[in-house]
C-alpha cells in the first residue's frame, strides 16, 4: 500500500522561515490597523455544519467545499468563508449586542480546488465586518477607507476598484427576461466577453437598456465612467445608485489616492450575495485580486436578525507572496551569540543565556561537549560571538 | 521603461495568424518569425513580449497573471474554463464542436444510456447536461473517430473543420454543438493595473481583425 506520510495534501504547503515571517507580518499589520479603527477580533470554528453555507445568498459550490461527517453522521464543512459564520454569530450570540458592531477575523478558509491548477486549498484571510449602522453610506465609506489603508500598508501603488451591484441588477430586472438569461448575461459581463454579450443582447432587443448592458463591461476607469453612464439608460433607481457611487468615489479621492481608485460598473460577482457597493483590490504582479468586499444586507437576515452589513477580506497569503517577490521581507536573523557552559556549569550557562535574551540579544545555548565543537558550529552558522561560562564568564569573537 | 506587456500565443496556426495580425497593425515581428528554439520573444516597435505555449498552458499562464494576455481557441476555453476576461473574437481559427455518429445510425433512438467518446469531456458533459440527457463519457487522446467504428461509443463530440476525416471514416455530423474561433483573453488583475495599455492594444486588434 502506498503511504503518504512524507507529503502534504495537494493545495497545501509548509511555510518556513522567511515565508512564514512574511505572512505573519501581513497578518499583524492588518490586524493592528483593524483594531486601531475599533474592530474586535472573533474566531469561529474551522468546521461548521454544512447547512450554514446553504441559503439563497450563500453561493458556494458544493464541489468546492471540503466536507466531513460528525459523530452523528451530520454533514460538516470546513469553513469556506469567514463572513457567513460571523453572520451566524451576529444573529445568535450577539443578537442583543449594541449596533454597530465592528468585528475582525484572521483565520484560514478552505477551498477544494481542481488538482494541478497551482492554487492553494487553505488560505489565510484577514478582514473586517461592519454590522449595522444608522447611515449605511457612512459605513460604506468607513470600510472603503479601511480597505484603501490596508492596501497602502503594502504598496502605495495599489488599485482599488469600486462598483455597485445594484446597477447591473436594476438594468437586468428592467429587461424582463427569465433568470437563466439573466445569469447568461451576468457571466458574459463578468468575463468581459463582448462578442457573445452583443449577440445575446441583440436577440433580446434593441433599446436603451440592452445598449447600456452592452456597454457595461467597458464602463470602468476614472470619473469619466460616471459621465458615460449618465448618457446611457438612467431612471430614478439608477440615478441614485450612480450618485451614491460618485459620492464615495469623490470622498476616497480626497484621501490622496485618487488615481489608485477605479470605478467599475461591470463588477457582477455574487449578485445574490451582495446588495450594494462592491470592491476589489490589486497589487502589481499578483494575478488576481488580493482584497474583496462589499455590502451584504440580506445575509444576516437569513439567520434571523435583519440588519445591514458591509465588509472585506484580504488574502494574506497572496500579499505575503507579493512581499517576498518584492524582496521586502527581512531575512531571519542569525543569533547574535552562543553560550557554552563548561562541564558542570549547565545551569549557570542557561541562566546567563536568559539574561542576554532579556537584554534583547538573540542567543543560542550550546549543546556541544567541548568549546572546539561549539566553535566549529558557530562558524558554520555565522555566529560571531561565543560566551564561555565557568566560574566567571569570558567570551571569544570569531 | 515599464515591464513589457506579455502575450501568450498558442503555438501553431493560431500563432501564425496572430503574428499576421500584429504585423498588420505595424509591429515588427521578425524576432518571432526567426525564433529558433526561443520561447519568449520581443516585438519590435512596442513594449510587448510574445510567449509561445500550448493551448492549455496559455490559459494557465494568463489565469496566474504571469502573462497579461493570451490568444487561444474557444475550444480550449470551453474545456478548461477559468477566470479571465475573454475580450475579442479574433475571427480566425474558425471551426466548430459537433456531435457525430456512424452514418445512418439512430443516435436518439432506444432507451439505453449513450456512450460518447471525446477529447473534450467537460464540453461534452455540459452539452448533454444542457439537454437534460444522461450520457457516459469516455476520454480518448488520439483519433476520436475510431471509437464509434470500434463500437466503443455511440457517438463522438469533436472539433470539425471541413468534415473530410468524418466522411472518409463513414461518420456524419448530426448536430452542431457550437462554433469555435480564436479569442484574445486578458488576466483580470492586469486589466486593472495596466488598463490604458491593454485597452489601447485591444483597440488596435479590434480595428485590424477581419477584412
Amino acid at each position: 500500500m502506498k503511504r503518504y506520510d512524507l507529503l502534504t495534501p495537494e493545495g497545501t504547503r509548509d511555510l518556513l522561515f522567511e515565508e512564514c515571517l512574511a505572512r505573519r507580518t501581513v497578518e499583524s499589520k492588518l490586524t493592528s490597523l483593524f483594531s486601531h479603527f475599533g474592530y474586535s477580533e472573533v474566531v469561529t470554528p474551522g468546521i461548521e455544519f454544512y447547512d450554514v453555507f446553504l441559503g439563497t445568498s450563500r453561493t458556494f459550490q458544493q464541489e468546492s467545499m471540503y466536507k466531513l461527517c460528525d459523530s452523528k453522521n451530520r454533514l460538516i464543512a470546513m469553513r469556506p468563508d469567514s463572513t457567513i459564520p460571523i453572520a451566524r454569530l451576529v444573529a445568535t450570540r450577539l443578537k442583543d449586542a449594541q449596533l454597530p458592531l465592528r468585528l475582525y477575523y484572521n483565520q484560514s478558509i478552505f477551498e477544494n480546488n481542481a488538482l494541478l491548477k497551482g492554487r492553494s486549498d487553505e488560505i489565510v484571510q484577514a478582514g473586517i465586518e461592519l454590522i449595522g449602522g444608522e447611515n449605511t453610506k457612512r459605513a460604506d465609506y468607513e470600510v472603503l477607507c479601511t480597505a484603501v489603508e490596508s492596501l497602502a500598508l503594502f504598496n502605495k501603488d495599489f488599485r482599488l476598484e469600486i462598483g455597485h451591484i445594484g446597477y447591473f441588477k436594476t438594468l437586468v430586472k428592467r429587461l424582463n427576461v427569465d433568470s437563466r438569461t439573466e445569469e447568461d448575461i451576468r457571466q458574459l459581463i463578468y468575463s468581459k466577453n463582448y462578442p457573445a454579450l452583443n449577440d445575446l443582447l441583440d436577440k433580446i432587443g434593441d433599446n436603451s437598456i440592452t445598449a447600456t448592458l452592452k456597454a457595461l463591461p467597458k464602463l470602468f476607469g476614472g470619473k469619466d465612467v460616471f459621465e458615460k453612464a449618465e448618457k446611457l439608460y438612467v431612471d430614478d433607481e439608477i440615478e441614485s445608485i450612480l450618485q451614491n457611487l460618485k459620492v464615495v468615489y469623490q470622498r476616497l479621492g480626497s484621501l490622496g489616492y485618487e488615481n489608485k481608485i477605479i470605478v467599475d460598473l461591470g463588477i457582477v460577482r455574487h449578485t445574490d450575495y451582495y446588495t450594494g457597493i462592491v470592491f476589489q483590490g490589486y497589487l502589481t504582479g499578483i494575478g488576481g485580486s488580493v482584497l474583496k468586499g462589499g455590502r451584504y444586507d440580506k445575509l444576516i437576515g437569513e439567520f434571523g436578525r435583519d440588519c445591514p452589513a458591509v465588509g472585506f477580506g484580504v488574502n494574506c497569503d497572496a500579499v505575503a507572496t507579493y512581499l517576498c517577490k518584492q524582496g521586502e521581507v527581512e531575512p531571519i536573523k542569525t543569533p547574535d551569540c552562543i553560550v557554552y557552559g563548561e562541564k558542570g556549569f549547565v545551569v549557570e550557562a542557561m541562566s546567563y543565556a536568559e539574561k542576554l535574551a532579556k537584554d534583547g540579544l538573540v542567543v543560542e545555548n550550546s549543546l556541544f561537549d567541548s568549546i572546539e565543537s561549539t566553535k566549529d558550529y558557530a562558524i558554520k552558522r555565522g555566529i560571531h560571538k561565543i560566551f564561555i561560562v565557568n566560574e566567571k564568564v569570558t567570551y571569544i569573537e570569531l | 521603461m515599464d515591464k513589457p506587456l506579455r502575450i501568450a500565443l498558442t503555438k501553431g496556426r493560431l500563432e501564425k495568424d496572430t503574428i499576421g495580425l500584429l504585423e498588420k497593425i505595424g509591429y515588427d515581428c521578425t524576432q518571432v518569425r526567426e525564433k529558433g528554439r526561443r520561447l519568449i520573444l520581443p516585438i519590435g516597435g512596442a513594449n510587448i513580449e510574445v510567449v509561445l505555449a500550448k493551448a492549455n498552458d496559455v490559459i494557465t499562464y494568463v489565469e496566474h497573471g504571469v502573462c497579461d494576455m493570451g490568444v487561444v481557441g474557444k475550444d480550449t476555453i470551453m474545456e478548461m474554463q477559468g477566470k479571465f476576461f475573454e475580450m475579442v473574437d479574433l475571427g480566425f481559427g474558425k471551426c466548430k464542436f459537433a456531435l457525430a455518429t456512424k452514418k445512418g445510425s439512430k443516435f436518439y433512438g432506444g432507451y439505453n444510456v449513450k456512450t460518447i467518446a471525446t477529447k473534450y469531456p467537460n464540453v461534452t458533459r455540459n452539452y448533454f447536461e444542457s439537454k437534460g440527457m444522461d450520457v457516459e463519457i469516455v476520454k480518448i487522446e488520439g483519433s476520436v473517430e475510431l471509437a464509434p467504428l470500434l463500437e466503443l461509443s455511440d457517438a463522438i463530440v469533436d472539433i470539425v473543420e471541413t468534415g473530410t476525416t468524418l466522411k472518409e471514416n463513414g461518420l456524419e455530423v448530426i448536430e452542431d454543438v457550437c462554433p469555435i474561433s480564436a479569442r484574445l483573453i486578458v488576466n483580470m488583475a492586469s486589466m486593472k493595473m495596466r488598463q490604458s495599455e491593454i485597452e489601447a492594444f485591444v483597440k488596435l486588434i479590434e480595428e485590424n481583425i477581419g477584412g
